[in-house]
């Protein structure tokens, strides 16, 4: 029954909620109902009236009316907590599966302070966060990335039980975020080949950084190696220097996920580790995967390609 | 979530004063080992958040639950009852702050708090008390707001302003429920606490117990007058007759139980009235004679007592018509009137000597009432609220020894020498006079206003009521106890710090009039807000009425409270869009379904501008709306909604028609 | 009174051909009492647009052409000991023109720089304990050469902060061009044009600029787009409030010279290019240069209404 209605219930979400990286909560998207502190808050009070009928007593007749009523202002006060609040999207970074993927969702209050705003997405704990007034919060929420390719969590749950924890006022938000997953690096011997169809061993030609050939010193720039460091130097006082390979081209490494063996996860696996290595020793290296080439080049910026034809595999056409 | 460990330290703190507040209202019936038991627990629970003490283990916590039965049964001696049950609930709500690991134990532990509050109301409903619960009940929802998992709940005070705000906006609210929420009798009947109703008057008399009576102020009833007051002297409140005497002690005689009226016709004008009663602990009711009442308040006995089926445990409130010059039982021979001429056996010899003296020389009744009354008049009988004790002979030794006492004794020797000389009579007892409060017009009768007074029959003319002290200390009667014992200090003089003693600082007795008043007030409208009382004030509220409407003012009013509460906290008109922008929001919409849409960027102007190229042939609309909205929104024009609406209306109207696109 | 302002525009604008947007801008930086910085290659027009400026509004006109050698002394002016006199006389610099042309500012050394732009904020000059007030209306046009890095002092953002707008003239349309080869050679016309606004007329202008109306709902944009720069995570800082003020004094020169007495979300819009381009960074990309990109997200993005 459940199940069945499921789809039902994500389809009545994504109208009345559409998915947008800044929502703001307002009457249509926030429920409320009690919770079951409020219930059992509830059965407490029914045994309060039942002592101010049996004993006619106005007293107990009058707190119970006073709490009955507290409980529907807090209705009031609840909602209030959540009404208004906006949740932006924020950035996450890639991550390696096995790893837990971060969202960064902020709240911000365009007007008054919010108290204990709960997000999340259950069964797992929620994340308990104050808002300033006219202010925001950013919370790192996390799921486990256990499958490559984009990570798309469910709807986000946002609530609030405060001031008194007898009703709870939530809502469900698609914030659009997605997290690229790359396959989980796995250790192996690699069967190189090197270069694409027929091989000229023509002249080498320095390019770019690399780790084959000695070049000279250069000034350390932020983002380099410390591996590299010319420490001598740097004793005689000649500042921080950096040894400056370079890399030969025409050797350049082939990644290629027809010569591995093993299932597709594992061959992608192993590309994923083999493509981190590389980048760490400044190496220059192509990816060739089926339908999609990367030609050889190196940094961060090839690694993060690679990576992600890795996670995208099969995918999508 | 509310199962996750620890408590912070404010939800403790405040906690524990909600807990001391709490359970200060019961200290008046709780043994005084329950204070060490509070202070143990807390000092233990307090310890434990310091971590130098541990949680009680299952033995200890078995050990102080026997324990604390055992102190319940031994002093109270019982476990059952209304009194035990709310030692052992306050006992619960102490001990299980021991227990209190998590924030599900503090909500318990909250729940319980709300119930000690309720339960002390069952002891000590007045005013003060009631508003004191407001404190126990604001410090449990700050404790309720300090478990909150928010930096709110971190510092002392916010919490505190928020439950005291919670409780004010909830008042409006409450005062409607109070009014409306329809009352029922009890499902069942409960145990009352036991140590409501012990002074008052009792179905039997010995002269002493109404001295004891005279020595506490304790309110018995207050009457409020439609019309003015009758003076003092003419309130005599019946309460019970006593028939039967023993030669010691006068009681109530099996035949006044018969829950058969007696025969009286109305006569002269009447007197409305209402009365509260104090709790009583007693059936019967208070009424000047001779009063009628609604039926279901109670009957009328066989001696124009009325009484009702049940005890008078709580505070009463009943209307009495009452016929001063009524006829009571003017027929020849009334069913049980051989009652009012029982006399003991024996004893007593000189009064029945005098009896048969008088009743020769005065044949008919009358004269021979008048002829005793004159003689307590005469003879130097003196009021006194401390006689000298009397021998076996009682009557004899009062009438013609001692002459000191008071009206339980004028009134029982008179009946017994007019019984002994052959007319039927009985003692009255009830209340007599009372203390008017001028502001409220309403007369508080207490207990030192206990009164004994005789009635005589008379076949023809049926009952009369005849007042012997009236002979002997006529300020008794018309100024009341204080007045007839001045000379005597014996008025109230255990109580020196009761402000009745002090009637004569004129501020202190505005003060107490005042706080009489108040009081009057909330017994009547508060406590006595019940069944009939409620149906009543709906009735002159509404006219007819039934309880379809009441439901329907209770929602309706209810949800106007609670929108404008709604408007107060979240102050919708902060973020209406105003007026213009609406128009333009609807001017957008329109321009849309022809398939022109304003990008986030793009201004008023620039989108007219990019409009009237689509849409050529509506370009003067589309402008003169454009120029409209600009002139209100940035070049300080009046900001006119009927401008912008029409401009609307007539660029709707240039175009052609279409839904949507 | 306005529309002699228009006869300024048009004056201009028939010696500089095509350049109607920048020289429009050029006088709302004026009229809104700012400093103006030309950033764009040689020979595109910056002399002739100062020095055109300058005649129709009837200013006095210097140009100081910076260079690394150039001192501060030179700028400012210096006191000469003189014979005949035998006292220190003050010799005024370029400085003292109501109308200065700092041409390749980012030639000087900052010290230089500096003097420049100290004065430039403080109205007036102080040499050897004297203080020397400038001329009122004092308003300077900066130009800086992007291209040829060599040997130059980039302006830090410290200092671009003080000018009002930095606009680029950039390459004229061929029409324009066309024109311009076709026609008299353009510095011929200079010592033709006439002064179109007297000194009184145009303080009547300038202070009018900041009675331009700007309701609320129009500084709610203006806030909208600080707060943008300041919030989102593509800019590297966001705008300082000294931008915000220049924004809308700007935003209301524009206003005026359009004939409006207030200020509507297209004026912002219209000066937005160049009144917060040179305050703005991307984060990615801290050193570049200019926030062009950023400039169009904002008036892309943020809502004008």
């Amino acid at each position: 029954m459940r199940a069945a209605l499921k789809p039902l219930w994500r389809r009545w979400l994504a109208k009345r909620i559409p998915p947008a990286a800044s929502v703001r909560l307002n009457q249509r998207r926030i429920f409320i109902l009690p919770s079951r502190v409020g219930a059992v808050f509830a059965v407490a009070l029914l045994l309060m009236l039942l002592v101010g009928i049996n004993y006619q007593n106005s007293l107990a007749y009058g707190l119970t009316f006073l709490l009955v009523s507290v409980f529907v202002v807090t209705i009031l006060h609840t909602y209030r907590n959540l009404a208004g609040l906006v949740l932006k999207a924020g950035g996450g970074g890639a991550v390696f599966v096995g790893e837990h993927a971060r969202f960064r969702v902020r709240l911000e209050s365009p007007e008054r302070e919010r108290q204990a705003v709960a997000l999340g997405w259950p069964p797992s704990d929620l994340v308990v966060r104050d808002v300033p007034r006219q202010g925001q919060t950013e919370v790192d929420l996390s799921q486990p990335a256990v499958r490559r390719g984009w990570l798309r969590p469910e709807r986000l749950r946002v609530e609030s039980r405060f001031p008194l924890g007898l009703l709870v006022a939530w809502s469900w938000v698609d914030l659009d975020q997605a997290v690229l997953v790359y396959p989980r690096p796995l250790e192996g011997e690699l069967p190189l080949s090197a270069g694409l169809g027929d091989e000229e061993e023509e002249g080498m030609r320095a390019r770019g950084q690399g780790a084959d050939d000695f070049q000279g010193l250069r000034e350390y720039q932020p983002g380099d190696s410390k591996r590299r460091l010319d420490w001598k130097a740097y004793s005689r006082g000649q500042g921080l220097l950096v040894k400056d390979f370079a890399m030969l081209s025409g050797r350049d490494l082939w990644l290629d996920f027809d010569s591995l063996g093993g299932d597709s996860e594992q061959r992608l696996s192993l590309l994923c580790h083999w493509v981190l290595q590389f980048t760490e020793r400044q190496q220059a290296f192509g990816l060739q995967l089926p339908g999609q080439v990367i030609a050889p080049d190196y940094g961060e910026g090839h690694r993060d390609a690679c990576l992600r034809a890795l996670a995208l595999f099969g995918a999508r056409a | 979530m509310s199962s996750l460990p620890g408590i912070p330290r404010i939800a403790l703190t405040w906690l524990l004063v909600a807990q001391v507040l709490v359970i200060v209202p019961h200290l008046v019936h709780l043994p005084l080992w329950m204070i060490a038991l509070w202070l143990g627990a807390a000092g233990w629970r307090v310890q434990i958040f310091r971590m130098r003490a541990r949680y009680p283990n299952g033995w200890a916590k078995g050990g102080l639950v026997l324990l604390v039965l055992a102190g319940i049964l031994l002093s109270r001696g019982t476990l059952v009852g209304l009194d035990a049950a709310s030692v052992l609930l306050i006992a619960t709500f102490t001990l299980k702050l021991l227990e209190m690991r998590t924030r599900r134990d503090a909500l318990v532990l909250i729940f319980l708090g709300f119930f000690c509050v309720v339960t002390a109301y069952l002891f000590e409903d007045g005013i003060l008390a009631a508003l004191y619960s407001l404190l126990p009940v604001t410090a449990l929802l700050t404790a309720l707001v300090g478990l909150q998992h928010s930096g709110f709940a971190e510092r002392p005070w916010p919490p505190l302003r928020l439950a005291g705000g919670l409780v004010l906006q909830a008042v409006p609210l409450m005062l409607l429920l109070f009014v409306f929420f329809p009352r029922m009798g009890p499902l069942w009947s409960l145990p009352l606490p036991n140590d409501k109703g012990v002074t008052g008057l009792s179905d039997s008399m010995e002269p002493a117990d109404i001295a004891e009576l005279s020595r506490s102020s304790a309110l018995a009833f207050r009457a409020s007058f439609e019309s003015e007051v009758p003076p003092r002297g003419q309130l005599y409140w019946r309460a019970l007759t006593l028939e039967r005497f023993d030669g010691r002690r006068w009681s109530q005689s099996g035949y006044a139980d018969v829950p058969v009226a007696p025969q009286w016709s109305k006569a002269g004008a009447p007197l409305d009235y209402n009365i509260i009663m104090q709790p009583s602990g007693k059936r019967w009711l208070y009424a000047l004679d001779v009063g009628e009442m609604a039926q279901d308040s109670g009957r009328m006995m066989n001696d124009f007592r009325w009484q009702r089926l049940r005890p008078v445990d709580r505070p009463l409130l009943y209307q009495v018509r009452s016929w001063p010059e009524a006829v009571r039982q003017a027929q020849a021979e009334p069913p049980g009137i051989r009652q009012a001429l029982q006399l003991p056996q024996q004893g007593d010899p000189r009064s029945r000597a005098w009896a048969a003296e008088l009743k020769a020389q005065y044949p008919q009744s009358d004269a021979l009432v008048a002829a005793v009354l004159q003689h307590f008049n005469r003879e130097p009988y003196v009021y006194t609220l401390r006689p000298q004790p009397l021998g076996s002979d009682s009557v004899d030794d009062f009438l013609f020894n001692t002459r000191r006492g008071f009206c339980a004794h004028y009134a029982g020797a008179m009946t017994f020498v007019l019984r002994a000389a052959g007319i039927p009579a009985r003692v009255v007892a009830g209340y007599q006079g009372g203390e008017l409060n001028p502001s409220g017009n309403y007369i508080q009768v207490r207990q030192f206003d206990a009164h004994a007074w005789v009635e005589y029959w008379q076949p023809g003319q049926g009952w009369r009521s005849v007042d012997p002290t009236f002979q002997v200390a006529p300020e008794r009667i018309e100024q009341g106890l204080e007045e007839a014992l001045t000379e005597e200090d014996g008025f109230l003089d255990d109580q020196p710090f009761s402000p009745l003693r002090y009637r004569e600082l004129a501020w202190l007795n505005q003060l107490r009039m005042s706080w009489e008043n108040l009081n009057y007030g909330w017994q009547r409208w508060v406590l006595g807000y019940q069944g009939e009382q409620q149906l009543k004030l709906l009735q002159n509220w509404f006219g007819s009425f039934d309880w379809q409407r009441l439901a329907l003012v209770l929602v309706g009013t209810g949800a106007l409270l609670i929108g404008l509460l709604a408007l107060c906290l979240l102050k919708p008109w902060q973020q209406r869009p105003d007026p213009q922008r609406q128009a333009f929001r609807k001017y957008e919409r329109l321009l849309a379904r022809h398939d022109v849409r304003r990008e986030a960027g793009e201004g008023a102007r620039s989108f007219a501008l990019r409009a009237a190229q689509q849409l050529p042939e509506q370009a003067a609309q589309i402008e003169t709306f454009a120029r409209c909205f600009e002139q209100q929104r940035y070049a300080g024009g009046p900001a006119s909604r009927d401008a912008l609406r029409k401009a609307l209306s007539d660029l709707r109207s240039a175009l052609p028609w279409r839904l949507s696109r | 009174m306005r529309t002699k302002l228009d006869t300024c525009l048009d004056s201009v604008n028939q010696v500089l051909l095509g350049k109607e947007a920048q020289v429009r801008l050029a006088l709302t930086c004026l009229l809104a009492r700012g400093h103006l910085l030309i950033e764009d290659l040689p020979g595109m027009g910056k002399t002739t647009l100062s020095h055109a400026l300058a005649r129709v509004l009837g200013l006095s006109f210097q140009r100081i052409q910076f260079t690394s050698d150039l001192l501060p002394g030179d700028i400012l002016g210096t006191s000469v000991f003189d014979k005949d006199s035998g006292q220190f006389v003050f010799h005024p610099g370029p400085i003292f023109a109501e109308l200065v042309l700092a041409d390749e500012i980012n030639r000087a050394t900052p010290k230089s720089q500096s003097a420049l732009l100290e004065a430039m904020e403080e109205g007036q000059v102080t040499i050897e304990g004297a203080t020397r007030p400038l001329p009122e209306p004092f308003f300077v046009i900066a130009t800086q050469n992007p291209v040829s890095s060599g040997g130059t002092f980039a302006l830090p953002e410290s200092q671009l902060d003080r000018f009002l707008m930095r606009l680029s003239l950039g390459y004229p349309a061929q029409a324009a061009e066309r024109a311009l080869l076709l026609g008299d050679a353009r510095r011929d016309l200079l010592p033709r044009m006439e002064s179109i606004l007297d000194h009184a007329e145009l303080a009547r202008l300038q202070a009018q600029v900041p009675k331009v109306r700007a309701s609320d709902a129009l500084i709610d944009y203006v806030l909208r787009l600080v707060e943008a720069t300041r919030s989102q995570p593509q800019f590297a800082w966001g705008l300082s409030p000294r931008a915000s003020l220049a924004l809308l004094a700007a935003a209301r020169a524009w206003a005026l010279l359009a004939e409006r007495d207030y200020v509507i979300p297209e004026d912002v819009q219209a000066v937005l290019p160049s009144v917060v381009g040179h305050r703005l960074r991307e984060r990615a990309d801290p050193t570049g240069h200019g926030g062009g990109s950023l400039v169009q997200w904002l008036l892309r993005e943020v809502p004008a209404l």
